[in-house]
């Protein structure tokens, strides 16, 4: 009987005792309003139209944008975006500090999404940067939220989504390698993370990832020719033969 | 007597062992019942569908969404839907947001439930996987009446959803709750605090919090930590932030924790869904969106709180009706790599138990 009880009681405790069932009061009482206000003026999708001067009424989000307005007339609507400004100086700043500790051509562009920083990096300072961002306690970036890699035709880039758990800041780093002989500095000796994700660019976009503990295939087999997610990948030339014996 | 001979020996679990859930392989080399080294092997379920989604138009994507994650496909399906909306900034009525929001939780709790039952299976328990399978089952048929698909729901569009709940569906989703709840008391008890249980799963796998965020572990495997992250609260979507609702976490990172999350994560998403059903307001299920859906030219990206983690979409647009490239951030696939870390050192007698309890689904590994 009491392991029984040790069970109820452990993962309980970081937990709120449970709020009277019945209605949410916070939905119910107010209904219409409440449902349409934070769609429009809330969470990660709002007013990315008035991002640079020119665009605002051309759109047809122009209808979006009044009802942004009249739910929070605190904020005026101001033609530049200030998310993306706030998130542009942020990334300039970032770029600062790592071009004071790794020099200024770690960092080869800083510019910013809807809300958050991007920074390209210098392929060959592609670690370094990221291990400084990860490790400073003014960062610490310290987890990847997404790893990803895309071809586009003149170079393969790779982009790199961290998230500060300390700070809950986000910001997006990318850095590119030509599609011949491509190859980066591998970031699994600094988040264990991305180790499958890169074994994964590595199988279907080809980059060579230096530094990587096991860098083997690892959707397709390893007799497999080609990387399926290039753009020049052709179906027809690359299906192994069963008397090659690859299959 | 010569000295007693001892060597390593390699075990191969898998790809068709009943316990993977699947088809996945795992190299084991073994010094006596101890597991020296492991070495997943995966991809065998691989389709492409990265690359067979650069061939396809928005809403042919869809359905290839229901088949990463089989036991959450309303999930998966939101995932797109959700970034696509978010880069072209689309209104979504709140009929059909309200919808999703419900199917999300059912298929939420249908996950879980299923996790429960088949997780007790691998540890060698044949009654709470008959026992979960009924809620499961009613929810499966909830979903059958509402977009007539069992598991392949195909359900979501970009601006809304398909179709509008069929007369008295929501009456059944309102009935369900109570039902629901009382089933939890019933799991609890028959498997909680069984003996046999919780000497199989306490103290064993054990997660620490800087291995989770190291590993970037998400979902319940990064809450068992003790770390409070959920997407649903910490990046609101959909119409999570205007909902009262928990988010359990565990202390120890633990099998057990894991186990237990399931459990008090469903309570939770019943509350949801109990209110959503009583505010769902009527009204159109597909928003204004264009014949033809064309993302404007750039990079999406936008993650969701999947039932196995952080699921996210990231679409690079130029502009046409199919995506140049997209990436699919499966939870399963990023959280299966700390297998080999809590293998190692292990009695072989724990493998099951650690594997199932990182709850993966091979289809989202693979993708």
């Amino acid at each position: 009987m009491e392991t029984q009880q040790d069970v109820v009681e452990t993962p309980a405790s970081g937990t709120a005792p449970s709020a009277p069932e019945g209605k949410a009061p916070a939905t119910n009482s107010a209904p219409p309003t409440a449902e349409r206000a934070p769609e429009s003026a809330a969470p990660a999708v709002p007013a990315p139209d008035t991002t640079p001067p020119p665009a605002p009424a051309a759109k047809p989000a122009a209808t979006a944008k009044p009802a942004a307005a009249a739910a929070k007339p605190a904020k005026p609507p101001a033609p530049p975006d200030p998310r993306v400004v706030a998130a542009t100086a942020t990334a300039e700043e970032i770029r600062a500090s790592i071009a004071a500790h790794l020099g200024a051509d770690a960092v080869e562009d800083a510019s910013a999404t809807k809300e958050i920083p991007i920074l390209r990096i210098a392929r060959e300072k592609w670690r370094q940067t990221v291990e400084f961002l990860k490790d400073r306690p003014e960062h610490a970036y310290n987890y990847v939220e997404l790893f990803a890699g895309t071809d586009y035709k003149d170079y393969i880039e790779v982009v790199v989504y961290l998230y500060s758990t300390e700070h809950g800041s986000y910001i997006h780093v990318k850095t590119r390698t030509p599609r011949e002989d491509a190859s980066l500095p591998s970031l699994t000796p600094v988040f264990a993370g991305v180790n499958w994700e890169e074994r994964e660019v590595y199988d279907l976009l080809g980059i060579h990832f230096e530094g990587h503990p096991d860098l083997r295939r690892i959707m397709m087999w390893e007799e497999w020719n080609g990387h399926p997610l290039r753009k020049d990948y052709s179906d027809f030339e690359n299906v192994p033969s069963r008397e090659g014996g690859q299959y | 007597m010569g000295a007693l001979r001892q060597e390593e020996m390699i075990l191969n679990v898998g790809p068709q062992h009943p316990s993977t859930h699947g088809v996945f392989r795992l190299v084991v080399t073994i010094d006596g019942e101890q597991i020296v080294e492991a070495d997943s092997v995966v991809g065998y379920l691989h389709r492409g569908t990265e690359k067979l989604a650069e061939d396809l138009q928005y809403t042919q994507i869809i359905p290839y969404t229901d088949r990463l994650d089989y036991l959450a496909s309303m999930i998966n399906n939101y995932a797109l839907v959700h970034t696509v909306e978010y880069a072209m900034d689309l209104e979504v009525p709140a009929r059909a947001e309200y919808l999703r929001l419900i199917v999300m939780e059912l298929n939420r709790i249908g996950s879980h439930l299923m996790f429960i039952g088949a997780y007790l299976l691998d540890l060698g328990a044949m009654s709470p996987f008959l026992y979960a399978f009924q809620e499961r089952e009613m929810i499966v048929q909830m979903f059958n009446e509402i977009c007539g698909a069992r598991l392949t729901y195909n359900y979501m569009r970009v601006g809304g959803v398909k179709w509008d709940a069929p007369p008295g569906w929501l009456d059944k989703v309102r009935d369900f709750v109570p039902h629901m709840r009382e089933r939890f008391k019933m799991l609890s008890d028959l498997v909680s605090g069984n003996e046999i249980f919780l000497n199989r799963v306490k103290g064993i796998g054990v997660i620490t919090q800087e291995e989770a965020l190291n590993y970037s572990l998400s979902g319940i495997n990064l809450r068992s930590t003790g770390f409070n992250f959920d997407l649903r609260k910490n990046r609101p979507y959909n119409l999570y932030d205007q909902f009262d609702f928990d988010i359990p976490v565990g202390s120890n990172g633990d099998c057990f924790d894991r186990y237990y999350l399931h459990l008090r994560e469903m309570e939770q998403s019943v509350r949801i869904v109990e209110q959503a059903v009583a505010s769902i307001p009527d009204g159109p299920v597909l928003g204004k969106v264009p014949k033809l859906i064309r993302v404007p030219a750039g990079e999406y990206y936008t993650s969701i709180e999947g039932a196995r983690g952080e699921l996210g979409v990231y679409i690079v647009s130029d502009g046409k009706d199919k995506p140049y490239r997209m990436k699919l951030r499966r939870p399963s696939f990023v959280n299966l790599q700390i297998l080999r870390k809590l293998l190692i050192g292990q009695s072989m007698s724990n493998l099951i138990a650690i594997l199932g309890a990182v709850d993966i689904v091979l289809g989202e590994v693979d993708a």
